[in-house]
């Protein structure tokens, strides 16, 4: 089977700064890293139990059509993508780490219906960051009945 | 279907969920993984899978959150997608679906060739896929010069 990988990414003013903080407040770990001449970001990867992310700055040009790529303080604190990171454990240690380095958290750790224990962070220049660790198996029969809600897998029945 | 739950997801943000899920699959070929609505049939939380990856559809579901369309364009995020093959079909599925491709077809010097398209709320998604591997001698034909090589 073919296997291919979605990598999300974030833009920021300062992205080098981003990464610092990145690493430092999350955990997450710089696979590449490649400036230009003056030693702006012109690329990089970060990696964080599997999976990755790219952190540009922000920009613009023919190869996005009319889209400009901006960070969050550029429009108000406003995000059209933000990320959702999948803990095995220790999310509350994890919140913990993030708080001590300047995130801040929007929502704490907190258990949710459908089996998820959350919190959500928003970083330095405003990207919305949502953690969940999974702390209970809750079947979709189970979902429905306690909340009223409605769970599909197609299309077709909507 | 089982599928290995991404530690990193994105999440993109739509005016219309609903309308993003159906064209996520007909011009990307993304399928439905887990639709949750409340009781109007307003989606609350959607997930779609390709092949064993997943992102996530959602709304402007607080003030903080708006599509691109909403912002004049402005993109705070971007996704990236890795193909394993046939990324001309991928491409023109995509143009068929009434995808406006940004950054036409090509393969770049590393040796991906990529696309990008802009969906109809203007999110952009950058399509790729690995056709040659660089190997030293590969760098050293282009004219550069090849310092140190693993």
């Amino acid at each position: 089977m073919t296997s291919p990988t979605i990598v999300p990414a974030v833009f920021y003013k300062d992205p080098i700064a981003a990464l610092r903080w990145l690493e430092k407040a999350f955990g997450f770990e710089i696979a590449s890293l490649i400036t230009d001449a003056d030693g702006r970001l012109a690329h990089s990867e970060l990696t964080y139990k599997g999976g990755a992310l790219n952190v540009g700055g922000e920009w613009e040009g023919p190869i996005v059509g009319p889209a400009r790529m901006r960070s969050p303080q550029t429009v108000e604190g406003i995000n059209t993508q933000f990320v959702r990171i999948h803990l095995d454990d220790g999310l509350d240690d994890h919140c913990a780490r993030a708080r001590a380095a300047g995130a801040r958290i929007v929502d704490e750790p907190t258990d949710q219906f459908y089996g998820s224990r959350t919190y959500r962070a928003l970083d330095p220049e405003g990207h919305v960051w949502n953690f969940s660790q999974e702390v209970r198996v809750v079947s979709g029969e189970e979902m429905e009945k306690a909340t009223g809600l409605k769970i599909h897998t197609s299309l077709e029945d909507v | 279907m089982e599928i290995k739950r991404p530690s990193l997801c994105a999440v993109v943000c739509y005016q219309d969920p609903k309308a993003a899920l159906d064209w996520l699959e007909r011009a990307l070929g993304f399928e439905l993984h887990m639709l949750i609505e409340d009781a109007e049939g307003r989606p609350l939380h959607a997930e779609m899978r390709f092949g064993d990856s997943l992102i996530m559809v959602g709304s402007e579901w607080t003030d903080d959150h708006r599509s691109p369309r909403a912002l004049g364009g402005k993109n705070t995020g971007g996704v990236h997608v890795q193909l394993d093959a046939d990324i001309d079909a991928h491409c023109a599925r995509a143009q068929a679906a009434g995808a406006e491709i940004v950054r036409e077809l090509v393969t770049m010097p590393y040796g991906d060739r990529t696309y990008a398209c802009r969906d109809p709320e203007g999110h952009i998604w950058s399509i790729g896929q690995t056709v040659a591997t660089m190997g030293r001698a590969d760098h050293e034909a282009s004219g550069v010069r090849v310092v140190a090589w693993p």
